[in-house]
């Protein structure tokens, strides 16, 4: 493989993937680059997509009770036994009941779905690379069979593009 | 198999005419590549099956693969996103490569000799909780009722994501400025409450090793408060949506 990413760097702190997990692929090739359909209109071909939506919600129930779960989970009281409330605080204030931000780019639970039904050799450094993986677990309710195409509809993107050839195919 | 499968051109990336071509594969988007020229100019090619869904990981790592070898391969690259599928050659020249001809040369001047980084830094999720629930007595308040009531762990949850947010901007900004001295700069929205900064940097070729010190000094800066990820160099994926 001649991708430029080769080595994985170990310097500690900072993380290298090489090659590059599925997930940061995708993150690129699907959010990122030139859209055909902005410069080829007549002869665009619409083949169906069937990718994952790369969008979460970072203002849904999901990720607020996550983030109960990680806090229940935290011992206060492992550093010296001392309580938190003898702590001192020095972060600012909440004072901001800000909107919550809607749709945001993102696709790390997601990925999870691609990357479980995907049989590449590649993946599995990609997995290791994710520590959110395990956080993410209980989300992933997909059988990791070795299928290799994403299909499941209720989250696959289908994008049809034009009339050509966007049409499934009855199986065989 | 049916018969006469009709095969559309699959668009990889955009190139200066001459560029040399990455090995095909045996199959996929990326088996057949071709040079499809005009004028100075090239689109890089493949042909697939326009009957046939796009999008099993064998597809995106092709395309992934075969834009990653241009660059690699030292060519200013314009990079498609995945799923460009045209019906035939003559279209690729007629429609893509020549009425946009003077919009990809200048988008190729402006990636000659230069590459993608991708940082993303992330809170240490027990770190930055410790943080939020040490200078925050309601949350602690809140967390010690909250166990067995579920609107009360929404609460909690939500405000932590909020005191999250509220945290980020302070951090996000110090990391990009020490990660100056790139042309260019395109931060992506955050896609996890504990992301505090997801950035692309189109950096010169000539600064690459320079930049990639500066992130992982600044990821050692904040060893066990934030982690770091550095994917790259890449191509030039985030700077070339000029529409």
């Amino acid at each position: 493989m001649s991708s430029p990413v080769q080595e994985r760097r170990s310097g500690g702190y900072l993380e290298r993937p090489a090659p590059s997990g599925l997930a940061d692929v995708v993150e690129m090739i699907l959010d990122k680059g030139l859209v055909i359909d902005a410069y080829v209109r007549v002869s665009l071909v619409g083949i169906e997509l069937i990718t994952i939506d790369a969008r979460i919600v970072i203002a849904s129930v999901d990720t607020y009770l996550r983030f109960a779960q990680a806090t229940n989970r935290l011992d206060l009281y492992e550093h010296g036994g001392k309580s938190i409330d003898e702590l001192g605080g020095s972060m600012m204030r909440s004072g901001a009941k800000g909107k919550t931000k809607g749709l945001l780019d993102g696709a790390k639970d997601k990925f999870q779905e691609l990357v479980g039904g995907d049989d590449d050799e590649g993946d599995d450094q990609g997995d290791d690379d994710y520590d959110e993986d395990d956080e993410y677990e209980e989300y992933d309710d997909e059988d990791d069979g070795a299928e290799e195409e994403v299909e499941q509809p209720a989250r696959a993107r289908s994008s049809n593009r034009g009339s050509s050839s966007g049409r499934r195919r009855s199986s065989r | 198999m049916t018969t006469a499968v009709e095969l559309g051109c699959y668009v990889f990336a955009i190139v200066p005419a001459g560029t040399k071509l990455p090995p095909p594969d045996a199959e996929g988007p990326a088996a057949g590549l071709t040079l499809v020229e005009v004028d100075g100019l090239a689109a890089v090619v493949g042909r697939v099956p326009t009957d046939r869904p796009l999008g099993r990981a064998a597809d995106l790592r092709a395309h992934d693969r075969v834009v990653a070898d241009l660059v690699s391969g030292g060519a200013a690259v314009l990079p498609m996103r995945f799923g460009a599928v045209v019906s035939d050659e003559t279209a690729v020249v007629e429609e893509l490569l020549v009425p946009h001809r003077a919009e990809f040369e200048e988008a190729l001047a402006t990636v000659k000799g230069r590459v993608q980084y991708s940082v993303r830094a992330e809170y240490d999720e027990e770190a930055v909780l410790r943080q939020l629930l040490a200078a925050r007595p309601d949350l602690r308040r809140l967390r010690e009722t909250a166990a067995q009531d579920s609107a009360r762990q929404l609460q909690l949850g939500e405000l932590v994501v909020h005191a999250l947010e509220e945290l980020r901007p302070a951090d996000a900004s110090a990391i990009l400025a020490e990660l100056i001295g790139t042309i260019d700069v395109h931060v992506r929205q955050p896609s996890a409450p504990e992301e505090v900064l997801n950035a692309a940097f189109l950096v010169d070729v000539s600064h690459a090793a320079a930049f990639e010190r500066r992130v992982e000094k600044a990821a050692e800066q904040r060893a066990g408060r934030v982690r770091f990820r550095l994917v790259g160099p890449s191509a030039a994926y985030d700077f070339v949506a000029g529409r």
